[in-house]
């Protein structure tokens, strides 16, 4: 469970966060929308610690992860993240991509980080392509070694920042089956999202931010058929 | 001009034997300066301002002074810096070691910084720490950016090397003007060593470009 209490995060003078609260249950999938320079990513890169909230607090799991004393690393492991742009190892294999945080942050051996590499590629259907190096896949591939790569720390929490938003349109559809296909596992998962279907189909809730302040949180449903904010209303409007 | 290689035959072998002298200088300080351009070049970007501030002023120095003078001064500075005289080839690999440092971190730096910031966020996301995301993910990707202005560095190494004759290190240069004075005839001898050097320069690029095409065909 993620539980995010008032949390502020501000760049120079720039409060981009501005006291942000809510929670994310076990097995959860929340969508993140919001127009751009909301703070959606932000918001995403503090459940991580890729920024430091400036204030207010996040528990993961009981845990306060903004605490002084908390092994910023160990969080880390236990909360995933996909990126838009991939950012995967050019110079490793698949495989390696794969297998490369598991043996040296876990210190599990390389023939089982191997075996569970391989499995989740085949979970995400690229078995094929293990020793191949990135640059031979194509987007949509990239995106679900990506993936891949996340889960290959056994994380209990997975982090998506407009995952598909980087792929040529034919691509969404591949990357999105394997996302939903994660969600179904109960894995509890926060999306940065443009994709509207996807997270009316998917999400379990929807946030909306704007202006770094989280204007609605609601099912999907009401959010979509009936946000309760004139600057949801707008945002669908031109998003739909 | 009447150019005579004839008379120096029997003293090639000598000035060849120069080659050695000069290819262990060289690639000894090559090592020096690659290990320690490495270090400096990780003062620059830590976050220790300080670290960077003692890096660029070293960069600063060795940048802007004359190599022959810093290679003078360690040579005849060495029995007030500690105590005795170091021999010749000891200042030569010393002082271009120290020298080619302060270039080699300017480049390492800049091949580090060039590397994708996505790059270590992926691995600091994944939970890796720092050092092993600088030296596992970082700092192969930067090296292979920056091979060739390495290899460039090592090849300026190799011709200033030559500048080690004054203080009386017998390599490639210093041999073809002993030899010059023995029979009175400079030109031919020092012609020579020009060839030898640019022979040198040819095989470090050839090779150079062989590790250069290595390396991209991996990706
Ligand atoms: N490292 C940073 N330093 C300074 N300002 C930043 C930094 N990161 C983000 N910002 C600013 O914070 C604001 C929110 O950025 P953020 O990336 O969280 O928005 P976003 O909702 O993800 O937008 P987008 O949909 O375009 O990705 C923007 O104004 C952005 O310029
Ligand atoms: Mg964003």
């Amino acid at each position: 469970m993620i539980k995010v209490e008032n949390l502020h995060k501000s760049f120079g003078r720039l409060e981009v966060l501005q006291g942000i609260t809510t929670t994310i249950k076990d097995g959860e999938v929340v969508a993140i929308i919001g127009p751009s320079g909301s703070g959606k990513s932000t918001f995403l890169r503090c459940i991580n610690l890729l920024e430091t909230p400036t204030n207010g607090r996040i528990l993961i799991n009981g845990q306060d992860i903004t605490d002084k004393s908390t092994n910023i690393m160990k969080v880390r492991q236990n909360v995933g993240m996909v990126f838009q742009h991939f950012h995967l190892f050019p110079h490793k294999t698949v495989l390696q991509n794969l297998t490369y945080a598991p043996v040296k942050v876990k210190g599990i051996s390389k023939q089982e980080a191997e075996k569970n590499g391989l499995e989740l590629l085949g979970k995400v259907g690229l078995s094929a392509k293990a020793h191949e190096y990135p640059n031979r896949l194509s987007g949509g591939q990239k995106q679900r070694v990506a993936i891949a790569r996340a889960l290959s720390m056994q994380p209990d929490v997975m982090l998506f920042d407009e995952p598909t938003s980087a792929l040529d349109p034919e691509m969404v559809k591949e990357v999105l089956e394997v996302m939903k296909a994660l969600a179904h596992t109960g894995m509890t998962m926060a999306i940065v999202t443009h994709e509207m279907g996807f997270a009316r189909e998917v999400a379990d809730r929807v946030l909306f931010l704007d202006g770094g302040v989280l204007v609605e949180d609601a099912g999907p449903k009401e959010f979509f058929s009936n946000p309760a904010s004139e600057r949801a209303r707008d945002f669908l409007q031109k998003m739909l | 001009m009447n150019l005579d290689f004839q008379q120096f035959i029997p003293s090639l072998p000598y000035i060849l034997k120069g080659i050695g002298v000069t290819l262990q200088i060289v690639s000894l300080a090559g090592i020096l300066g690659f290990a320690l351009g490495i270090i400096l070049s990780f003062f620059k970007i830590s976050r220790f301002k300080f670290l960077g501030w003692i890096a660029d002023a070293y960069t600063s120095v060795f940048r802007g002074t004359p190599l022959v003078l810093q290679l003078m001064l360690i040579y005849y500075g060495s029995p007030q810096l500690i105590g005795y005289k170091i021999d010749p080839s000891t200042a030569a690999i010393l002082s271009f070691g120290l020298n080619s440092a302060a270039y080699i971190s300017e480049i390492i730096r800049a091949g580090i910084l060039a590397v994708d910031k996505g790059q270590s966020e992926a691995a600091m996301a994944l939970g890796v720490p720092y050092r092993p995301a600088m030296m596992d993910i970082i700092l192969p990707q930067a090296m292979k950016n920056i091979l060739p202005a390495l290899m460039n560095e090592f090849i300026t190494l190799t011709k200033e090397s030559a500048i080690v004759t004054v203080i009386g290190v017998t390599d490639v240069m210093r041999r073809a003007y002993i030899v010059g004075g023995e029979k009175f005839s400079y030109f031919e001898p020092i012609l020579i060593a020009g060839l030898i050097y640019y022979i040198m320069v040819m095989i470090l690029t050839l090779l150079g470009k062989g590790i250069e095409r290595r390396m991209r065909r991996s990706d």
